[in-house]
Parts: structure tokens; sequence; C-alpha cells
């Protein structure tokens, strides 16, 4: 027992061992950082880039573009895809706009009909013309009160008397 | 022995070092390790104590920053640099006709700058946007290149990143810049000499959405339009302004990569469907503008409504600007002229006014269908005479006959029947003196005196009861008389906007009330008298195969001196089919040169436009009608 005891003694005193003990301490320490830093500089070199990519994206939204020299019209933003849908619409409504409708009749030689020249007829099951419904309309919101928990409904208080009383009805009910 | 084994364990193949046995040389050691000891020591202290006041006067400026005066200053400083402030601004919602045809939309332009450190030759810049923008209404004039010369230059010296040079330029104005920069970017490289290198580099441009009206001048006084600011202005477009135009939002926009800033979803301005028919409307103006040519007038108004609804299917009237060149608007818009005079000019409407005076007489039992009265020629009140329009006697008339000859002399003594306070009272209830609340901008109230007011005299109930003296805009006189055309005697708001489509869904108002002033017997009796007038009269503002119910109205217009000129307003209010009212038409002509005569001018304006209106709006004639219900 004693030999060992002067064994350990011997190891655990050793000055170079103490030393390089330290030196490991040390040197894992610093792997160990390097390690982390090295994933937290991957990490956010990565986050940056993407980040960079999106505020690319954004100026591309809000922002200006070159008058020759950019990417091809491949990639448009929603906002850009909306403002040309806009544009095409409203060339489409001048398209079909009173005024060209009218020199379209005129090239057509057409005339518009008057009253002497019309004909009524009854047509069983004829449905006059509809106004425009560009959206369906809101539906109305039904609430059924019988559907919503209590709990979305009562009080504090009123809480605190329902568990009194389930209490008091439990123990009420418990009793022989 | 114990020590030798111990030695031999330790040494583990080593040889143990030997501690020095010299007394002396540690002697000396000692005293030089003291004394670098001592040596060391003051300098660590004295780096220590350095170390110390730096870091403690690091920490006081820390704290003196955070509580100094100029602390906001350095905190905009920064803001400055780590983040830029973006709006962003929704689509303006779009307005279509009942049908769903669009009446005002959006279209694309431009607007062009240059990044200032990107330019190569400020010269070729200023010369091709002078250029192109040569026809450009807001750049044609002649000093534009010389101001974007100065302008790319002073922003070059004073390190300006990015100057706006043209705004709304078009889609094509854009596509020839692009070809002049494509055919800089090609020249060979040789030397440019002192001018240097033609190039448009560092020029941009951003898209945005202009308002567009593709129906141009069509309905133009009802829409209004939008300024440069995007601003909405009279019309529909100023009335719902804050719907149309949704709501911007401002955004700072982090440059950190590390905090990217989402872009807000914005929701698009609410788009509208009016209950202006385009077909009605362009109807209505071409009618109006060949009335206007054909009488000589100086401007007019021609409303369509449906009484049953209050729902205004046109309102013509002139001048008309093109909401798409609203810059223009000063050079339509002469002498105060309103941009729409249906609702912002009041005028004396004259004998149309008569139509409320008699509702007013018959729905309070002050006269009946059978009254007679002896039309002598005149009639004394306040201290005036009032005769009728041809300075004739008329002898007895019953109230169909006072209406038919339009007789002032009868209807003065139908408001005397009457008495001031209920007459007033009528006039009140037929919205006379307040605006009708139709949506849209710049209504005026007209103005209708009252006993009690300073300048009401006696005479003015004689005067108004035949429409002068009385100040009231079309749209007024379209609503109170509503209430007659429907048949129900309730008066209904008029409207133009008859739904909008919000979120997603179609939101549609019910039509409104306004008020109930006269009784439904009242109505229906009336307007069977009024076109019982109409045909004794055989007046030419019937419709062949539709019995029409109607009113001419001729007035004095007021000048300084008095009703001294021979000016009128020229007027007909009119509604049918009487059987079952679809539409009611106003027409004013102002100051008619060919005929003074409501009758001989307005009549036939009101007769060409149903005759068209019943197609339009598939009206059948009362004869089909009346077999098909027969059948």
């Amino acid at each position: 027992m004693e030999n060992v005891h002067q064994f350990t003694q011997a190891y655990s005193q050793s000055p170079w061992r103490k030393q390089m003990y330290m030196i490991g301490v040390v040197l894992l320490v610093l792997v160990s950082i390097a390690i982390v830093a090295g994933i937290y500089l991957n990490v956010t070199a990565r986050a940056a880039a993407v980040g960079r990519q999106i505020q690319e994206m954004q100026v591309r939204i809000y922002g200006y573009h070159y008058l020759i020299g950019e990417a091809s019209d491949s990639y448009v933003p929603i906002e850009e895809l909306e403002q040309n849908i806009s544009n095409l619409t409203s060339q489409l409504a001048y398209l079909t706009s009173y005024q060209v409708m009218q020199e379209r009749i005129n090239d057509l030689n057409l005339d518009p009909i008057d009253t002497a020249h019309i004909e009524y007829l009854e047509v069983p099951g004829y449905i006059e013309r509809q106004e425009t419904s560009l959206a369906p309309p809101p539906e109305p919101m039904v609430v059924n009160a019988s559907t919503i928990d209590p709990e979305f409904k009562e009080s504090l208080f009123d809480w605190l008397a329902d568990q009194v009383r389930k209490t008091v009805k439990y123990f009420s009910e418990a009793q022989p | 022995m114990r020590r030798f084994m111990a030695e031999q364990v330790v040494s583990a193949g080593r040889i143990r070092r030997r501690q020095p046995t010299n007394k002396v040389s540690e002697s000396i050691h000692s005293v030089n390790d003291k004394a670098g000891q001592t040596l060391t020591g003051w300098r660590f202290n004295l780096l220590g104590i350095l170390f110390l006041f730096a870091g403690v006067m690091i920490v006081i400026q820390l704290v003196r920053l955070q509580f100094s005066p100029e602390r906001n200053e350095f905190v905009s400083q920064g803001d400055q640099y780590s983040r830029t402030l973006h709006i962003f601004y929704p689509p303006r919602g779009d307005i279509y006709d009942r049908w769903g045809r669009l009446l005002a939309g959006s279209t694309l332009v431009y607007e062009v700058g240059v990044q200032v450190d990107d330019v190569e030759n400020v010269d070729t810049v200023a010369f091709a946007l002078s250029k192109v923008l040569m026809a450009h209404p807001e750049y044609d004039y002649p000093g534009y290149y010389d101001e974007i010369y100065a302008v790319i230059i002073k922003a070059q010296k004073s390190g300006t990143a990015y100057i706006q040079l043209a705004d709304f330029v078009t889609p094509e104005e854009l596509s020839i810049l692009q070809e002049w920069a494509r055919n800089y970017s090609n020249l060979p490289e040789v030397d440019y000499g002192k001018v240097g290198r033609p190039s448009l580099s560092g020029l941009v441009y951003r898209p945005r959405l202009q308002r567009y009206y593709p129906e141009n001048e069509l309905g133009a006084n009802v829409l209004g339009f939008v300024n440069r600011e995007g601003t909405g202005m009279f019309g529909v477009e100023a009335e719902f302004n804050d719907l149309l135009a949704g709501v911007p939002q401002s955004i700072w926009m982090t440059l950190d990569p590390y905090q990217v800033t989402e872009i807000p979803q914005l929701k698009p301005g609410v788009d509208l469907v009016l209950t202006i028919d385009r077909e009605i409307q362009a109807t209505a103006e071409e009618v109006l503008d060949n009335a206007l040519e054909d009488s000589g007038a100086d401007g007019g108004v021609l409303l369509v409504m449906d009484p049953n609804t209050g729902e205004m299917l046109a309102i013509a009237t002139t001048p008309r600007l093109n909401p798409n060149e609203f810059w223009n608007y000063a050079s339509v818009f002469k002498d105060s002229t309103p941009y729409n005079r249906a609702i912002s000019q009041d005028y004396e409407p004259g004998s149309v006014f008569k139509v409320l005076t008699m509702a007013a007489g018959l729905d309070d039992g002050a006269v009946t269908m059978e009254t007679e009265f002896v039309d002598t020629g005149s009639i004394q009140i306040g201290g005036i005479y009032i005769h009728n329009w041809d300075w004739g006697a008329w002898g007895p008339q019953n109230m169909e006959g006072c209406m038919a000859h339009s007789l002032n002399v009868c209807l003065t003594w139908v408001a005397t029947q009457l008495g001031a306070g209920p007459f007033y009272q009528y006039m009140q209830n037929f919205g006379f003196g307040q605006v009708t609340g139709i949506d849209l901008a710049a209504e005026a109230s007209g103005r209708l005196k009252i006993p009690g007011d300073a300048d009401w005299y006696e005479a003015d109930l004689g005067t108004n009861a035949f429409g002068q003296g009385v100040a009231v805009t079309p749209i007024q006189m379209v609503m109170a008389i509503s209430s007659v055309a429907n048949g129900r005697g309730e008066m209904m708001i008029p409207h133009v906007m008859r739904s909008m489509v919000r979120d997603g869904f179609q939101y549609t108002p019910t039509p409104q009330i306004i008020g109930h002033p006269i009784s439904t017997d009242t109505a229906q009796t009336l307007t069977d008298l009024l076109a019982s007038s109409l045909e004794g009269e055989s007046s030419d503002a019937l419709v062949e195969g539709y019995r029409v119910a109607g009113k001419t109205g001729t007035a004095e217009i007021a000048t300084p001196t008095g009703y001294t000129s021979d000016a009128t307003n020229a007027s007909f209010v009119g509604w049918g089919p009487v059987k079952d009212p679809k539409f009611l038409v106003y027409v004013w002509l102002e100051k008619p040169t060919s005929s003074p005569w409501g009758s001989v001018v307005a009549a036939p304006v009101f007769r060409d436009m149903v005759e068209r209106l019943v197609v339009l709006m598939d009206i059948p004639p009362d004869d089909v009608i009346q077999g098909l219900a027969n059948h």
C-alpha cells in the first residue's frame, strides 16, 4: 500500500508531467474554442451570404434597374408581375373602350338600333342581364354560442365558483 | 534502504538533478532576484495603473455618452448607415362601371435617375434624356439639358449617391433610352478626345404604376383624377381616396445582412363598382353635346337616375377633362367653372321646381286635383306682383291646367294656400339648403332662404313657388323629385358607388332612403297629373310608345342689377314609364341662345335621351308590357 502511495506521489509530483498536463488542458481549451469559432464563422458566413442574396432580391423589388446589362427576365419579382398584369388589364380595357368600339362599329357600317326596329318576344325562363360580381359576397358570421367552451367566456370568479361547487358536490356525493 | 528505493523509483530511468550547494552564489542570485522583482514589480504596477486608468476613462466616456445631449445625434448618425427608409405603396384600387367594365386602372410608368458614381459621361446622359423626353409634357422645355447637366455635376461634387432626373416616363420613351444605351455600349474603343466616350452608364430606372383611364373623357366628371402625388382629386377618386389608395407602409430596411427586414405584404386598395352604366353615360354625354351645339348653350347637365334606388346611371356635364392629361385642368375649367356642375353649381331652377310646390300642396291637402283657381294674370304677395311667363290671364284652371301651362300665378297661390311655414318645411324635407350626401367630392349645398333669415321676405314665398330666388344643384332636384318619380314618396340618396371589393369579398350597401316627404298617393297622383299635362300640351318631351311624366323649366338668371338679362336656364325633368318608373332624367342647359324656353330646347333633349335609354335598359313599350300582362 505504501508502495502504491509512493508511486502515485512520485508521478503526481513530477514537474514535467504537471507541465504536460497544463499544456494539454490549455490546448484542449484552445482547440475547443477554435472548433466553436470555426462553426460560428461557417454558420454566420452562410447566414450573411443568404442575407445578402435576400437584400439583392429586395433591391430588385423596390430598387432600380440599369438600362442594359441586367439579368434576363426569367426572374421577375411578384410585384413587377402584378404591375405588368395591371398594365395589360388597362390596355385590354382601352381596346374594348367605348370610343374604340364605336370606331369598329363605324368601320363595319353598323347602325345603333332604335325603338322602331325592336321586336319584343316573351321567352320563358329568360334571365335578364346580371350586374357584375367581381368577388363573392361576404359570408355572414354565425356564432353558435353553445359551441364556445365556458373556458373562453367565464371570468376568474365564475371559474372559482364553479370549482368550489364541483368540489362540494364531489364530497357530498362521496359521503355514504 | 527505503530512501534508496524511493530515489530508484522516482528517477524512473532519469538521473535526478542535484540541488545547488554553493551558498555564495545562492545569496548573490537572491539579491539579484529581489532587485529584479522590485524593478519588474514597479513596471508591472505602472502598466497596471495605466491600463486601469484607461479602462476607467473608457467606462466614464461610455456612461457620459449615454447621457449626453449629443446621444440622439449619434444614434441617428448610426441609423443612417445601418438602415434606409422605404415607403411601400399598395397598388391603387380599380374602378368599374356597373357591368364590370374598367373605368380607372393602372399603367406602367418609370422613374429615371442616375447612380452618380457610375456615370461615365454626364454630357451623354443629359443629351439623351433631353432628346428622348422632348415630347414629354413635363420635360419639353428648352433648359432641360442644362438642368440635368448641372444637377449631375453638383451631385458628383457633393457625393450624392442617387438623383432622380425624370418621372412618369412612358414605356415607349424608356425603350428608346435602352436602345440608345445599347448603341453607346457597342461603340468601338477609340480615343474620343476631350468629350470622352459616349455612355449612358449610371442611368437607372424604376417601374411603378400610374393611374390610367381607358375611356379618356368618358365619365371624367364622375371619376375625377389622381394627381402626381397620387392623391385623388374630385369625383370618386377624391371621395374614396383613402379606400382606393390603401395604406402605405414605411419600413426601415436594415443594411445588416444578419437582420434582413421582411418586405411587408401590402393590402391593395379597394376596388369600386359604380352604379354608372358606361353605355348610358356615353349616350348622355353625346346627347348633351349635341344639345349644346343645337341650342348654343354655355354649358349643361344631363342626369339619369334610377328613382327606385337612387343609383345614378349617368352624370353628364360640361366641360369635360381627359383625366389622363389632368395637367390641362386650368385650361379646361376657366372662370371658376366647377369640375362637376351637377353637384357643385347651384342655380335658380325655374318651373321644374313647381313639381315640388304642387307636391307639397297636394300632400298637405291645401289643394286637390279638383281645386279650381281663377287666373287673373297676376297675384300680389309681399308687396310685389307675380305674373305668368306670358304676362297673360288664363282664367279658371284646375291643378293640371296650372302645371300644364306652367302658371306662376297659380303656383304662387298654391304656396300661399299652404302657408310659409309648411311650404318651407316641405322644401327642407325635400333636402334643399343642404347637401344630398352623394358620394362625390365637392358637393354644394345651395341656398334656401327660410322665414327668420335676415334676407327672407314674404315675396320670396311667391318667387320660390316657381323656382326663382332659390339656389339648388341639379343633384338636389333629382333627389327631391325621386320621391315623386318612384311612386312611393320615398326620397332616395343619390349615389354612384354600387359596391366595393375588399379582402376578396364584394360588399354591396343597401340603397338608403333619406326621407319620406310626401305620401304614396301624392306621388302617384302628381305623376299622373304631369303625364297628362305633357300629353295635353303635346310636349316635345313625349316619347312614342312610352308614357312619361315631366315638367319644363325656364328660369331668369339673376345679375348684380336684378333679373335684367335675357339669358335663361332651360330645364326639363321627366321620368317613366309611368306605370313602373325605371328612369328619372334631368336636363339643364345654361344660357341657350336658340331659344330661351325649356319647352323648346330642353324637352327635346329629354326625348332624345329617353328614346335611346329605353333601348339600352331593355324597357319594352307600354303596349308590349300590357300585352304580356294580359297574356
